[in-house]
């Protein structure tokens, strides 16, 4: 049954936007409006994970890329929260341009860290150098315009406007996967060598998968921003990547279903769990071990034998 | 018999490279395995030296299934393997090279590096150069000596005298002969007057499957005669 | 500035002792180690403890810190490392950055989140053409390079260091001999694991001691193997030194900047030499 789902794109999103209704509708629209935002995250974070197969350990920096793009539009230039939106998610993607004309080249370990280590140099420029743009430590409040209905303060038009961009970005993921450049990036995955041999430019496919990744994870970062009115360094903090690569890997990595999945399952351990155990993350940390070793595929991965 | 291998199957990941191999080496032996590139010779040496595990199919050696056995334990029990390349340990001495090999079979030094000397006398005055400054000859002629370090029962050599000029061709030729008393080979080889002069009996791989198994004298001394089924 | 350079010095050599074991995990196995900053983490609460609850001085302390170590290591390395061979690098990261997440909550359980402050156990400064050079660094300095000298005969004299490094050229033919390679790694896994506890020992007092200090570490002792290369001992004593004084002179620029400096350093190399694993 699960796997007839994953065949029709149509019925993916359909099972997706059925889910979070009704999952919004019976707790808490703004808490599950969280939840889409990093399910976002996770699709762009999977591009490169899943698709690519590559792992990054730094992809926080995409996320806050976009996320104070937004902030430091909307604090000096203008609280429209659209053209806020275009602004950090094309921050994200020129810095990932930039950086992964290099970053791309690397792979395995190297990748890893480099993009850490990129990170971090992030995660600095946001808190020391420039505190008059980007609030430092305390990050920044920010005030968006509204107009009429398209008002982001109430929740109800931010659960569908989010709801719609997550309908989005697992389309043009869907999509992407099944077009030329999907097919050749799964080649390259399983076998760069042989792909070069037959004479495509690998680094292309790669770099615009890159450039495209850290454009979805920008995007999740600005819809963070409006949804909180506030960014701070946790948003670009190098220690939390380990969330996404939890969501990426638990859900099932590679496609879309998954990287839904396992985004809404990491949110709820984290909402929920952390009330009834003090200790979670420990906790988190065994999950994450036990994914590692025996479900490499996911929750995902095991259903859609089913 | 010493050595029996029946319907080998070996994969690369999904491609099978070997097909139903069957084979065996008798005492005393010395059998050469030639055939073109990616016929699949050294898939088989390094399936019987432990470094592949088979899909399927049985390695016998003296009475013990070896399929599956770690290659540490498989060069424990008595087979030795000489690697392609000349792969010598480059940053250690030729002293230190053999100390490696003398240590897990627990040989004293002077009896091991006394076998080396043995098959080449002029090795004594390299025993605390780098091996990497050694020439390609003296390096093939390194990893035999080490080799026999342990006294082993079988050696799996590969491609011996590649790249190598003819008159050190000729002394390598000239050790395996000398070894050919205390031991039995499976030498993998492509240059078919060696193998005239070394084999005791050759078999001749094609495509990953043993195509002709040659015993008499005649035909191993005259490679036009086989040289066609390549 | 002469007080930078030792200064950098005494990071350098820190940094050399916690990332050798770092260089030859990655350069043996082939895995990039996050549980290495876990076993740092530990050696420098087991100071603590000692120092305060068992009232042991500094050296026993350090010596208990060190002798923890090598149990913790052998388990991680048995019932994970061991597990991750031959498997993509991405599972060993993975893996390995859980346990030291399920660590790191375990010592915040213990002990709490907040900082805890271990004091120099030296106290003396000593004072050089008008600097004032704390002993303790010197102290540090001078381990340091008592630990180079260690490694560097370990591993040109005796058996077990010749079998690593010539297992870490050529692992296959060292197995082919006969040895159990395997093994031995353990064994280098156990001793850079030690020595990453003894780096945390040595740190504590000019640091600060919280549970996520072993992350701080960790990405700078990354950038060491990296730009020192992967199991190349020389190299990592000369990136831990140069890195060292990178922070050290960025430090006393522009303070906040002195990580930041040593990523900046690490991305460079990693552009105009990238490691295919």
């Amino acid at each position: 049954m699960f796997s007839k789902i994953e065949k029709n794109p149509l019925l993916v999103l359909a099972v997706i936007a059925g889910g979070f209704i009704i999952f919004g509708y019976s707790t808490s629209l703004p808490k599950i409006t969280d939840f889409m935002i990093f399910c976002i995250f996770v699709l762009g974070f999977d591009l490169i994970y899943g698709h690519m197969g590559q792992l990054s350990f730094g992809h926080m920096l995409y996320l806050g890329a976009g996320s104070y793009g937004t902030a430091i539009f909307a604090n000096s230039v203008s609280p429209d929260p659209f053209l806020g939106i275009a602004v950090g998610i094309l921050t994200a993607a020129l810095i990932a341009l930039i950086l992964g004309l290099v970053v791309v080249r690397t792979s395995g370990a190297c990748f890893a860290l480099l993009n850490l280590a990129l990170n971090e140099v992030g995660a600095f420029m946001v808190l020391v150098p420039f505190p008059e743009w980007t609030g430092g430590e305390d990050g920044l409040s920010l005030f968006f315009e509204s107009y009429g209905f398209l008002d982001f303060a109430n929740p109800t038009f931010l659960f569908f406007f989010v709801m719609a961009s997550l309908l989005a970005v697992s389309y043009l993921i869907m999509r992407f996967v099944r077009s030329p450049y999907g097919v050749f990036l799964k080649a390259t995955k399983e076998n760069e060598i042989r792909v070069r041999f037959l004479g495509y430019n690998t680094y292309v496919y790669k770099l615009i998968t890159f450039v495209l990744s850290g454009a979805i994870a920008g995007f999740a970062g600005a819809l963070n921003t409006i949804n909180l009115s506030y960014t701070s360094p946790s948003l670009i903090d190098p220690t939390r990547n380990v969330e996404v690569i939890f969501a990426a890997l638990m859900g099932g990595a590679g496609n879309v279903m998954g990287a839904v999945i396992g985004g809404t399952a990491f949110m709820t351990i984290s909402n929920y769990l952390a009330r009834y155990i003090i200790r979670w993350e420990m906790f988190l940390g065994v999950a994450l071990l036990i994914f590692a070793f025996k479900f490499k595929k996911g929750i995902w991965g095991y259903l859609r034998r089913v | 018999m010493l050595l029996s291998v029946e319907n080998l199957n070996v994969h690369y990941g999904r491609a099978q490279v070997l097909h139903e191999i069957s084979a065996h080496v008798e005492e005393g032996e010395l059998v050469c395995m030639v055939g073109r590139n990616g016929a699949g010779k050294t898939t088989f040496l390094k399936t019987i030296g432990g470094f592949m595990k088979p899909s399927s199919g049985t390695v016998t050696f003296r009475d013990q299934k070896l399929d599956g056995m770690p290659l540490e334990h498989v060069a424990l029990k008595g087979i030795k393997y000489v690697f392609q390349d000349k792969r010598v340990f480059g940053e250690l001495t030729v002293r230190e090279n053999i100390e490696l090999a003398a240590f897990p079979v627990k040989e004293p030094m002077d009896e091991a590096i006394g076998k080396v000397l043995n098959i080449h006398p002029k090795m004594e005055k390299l025993l605390d150069s780098k091996a990497k400054g050694l020439s390609g000859g003296e390096r093939q002629i390194l990893l035999i000596g080490r080799a026999l370090i342990g006294n082993p029962q079988l050696l799996l050599i590969d491609e011996p005298t590649e790249g190598l000029a003819a008159k050190i061709i000729g002394q390598i030729v000239g050790i395996l002969l000398q070894m050919k008393s205390k031991l039995s080979m499976i030498v993998v080889e492509q240059n078919l007057a060696t193998v005239s002069r070394l084999a005791d009996r050759i078999y001749v791989m094609k495509e990953g499957v043993i195509i002709r198994d040659i015993a008499d004298r005649e035909t191993i001394e005259n490679p036009s005669l086989f040289e066609e089924g390549l | 500035m002469l007080q930078s350079i030792l200064f950098g010095l005494t990071t350098g050599g820190i940094l050399y002792i916690i990332a050798i074991g770092l260089s030859l995990t990655f350069g043996a196995m082939g895995i990039v180690n996050f549980a290495h900053g876990l076993v740092y983490t530990i050696g420098a609460y087991i100071l603590y403890t000692a120092l305060s609850s068992l009232g042991l001085n500094f050296f026993f302390g350090a010596l208990l810190a060190v002798l923890v170590a090598v149990p913790v290591s052998y388990v991680i390395e048995k019932f994970v490392i061991r597990k991750l061979y031959g498997q993509s690098i991405d599972y060993a990261i993975i893996a390995t950055y859980a346990v030291l997440l399920i660590g790191v909550d375990a010592i915040k359980w213990i002990y709490g989140p907040n900082p805890l402050p271990i004091s120099d156990p030296v106290g003396e400064s000593i004072s050089f053409m008008s600097l004032e050079m704390p002993v303790y660094r010197l102290i540090i300095i001078g381990i340091s390079f008592l630990i180079f000298i260690g490694l560097s005969l370990f591993f040109k004299k005796t058996i077990v260091g010749k079998i690593v490094v010539a297992g870490l050229q050529d692992q296959e033919a060292v197995r082919s001999l006969g040895i159990n390679v395997e093994k031995y790694f353990a064994i280098v896994f156990i001793l850079g694991s030690a020595l990453a506890a003894l780096g945390g020992v040595l740190y504590a007092p000019i640091s600060t001691l919280d549970p996520y200090m072993g992350f701080h570490i960790l990405i700078l002792c990354f950038a060491v193997v990296i730009v020192g290369g992967m199991g190349n001992l020389r190299g990592t004593a000369i990136a831990a030194f140069v890195l060292g004084m990178v922070m050290a002179i960025t430090g006393r620029m522009w303070g906040p900047a002195a990580d930041a400096m040593v990523y900046v350093v690490m991305a460079v190399v990693l552009i105009f030499r990238p490691i295919d694993v």
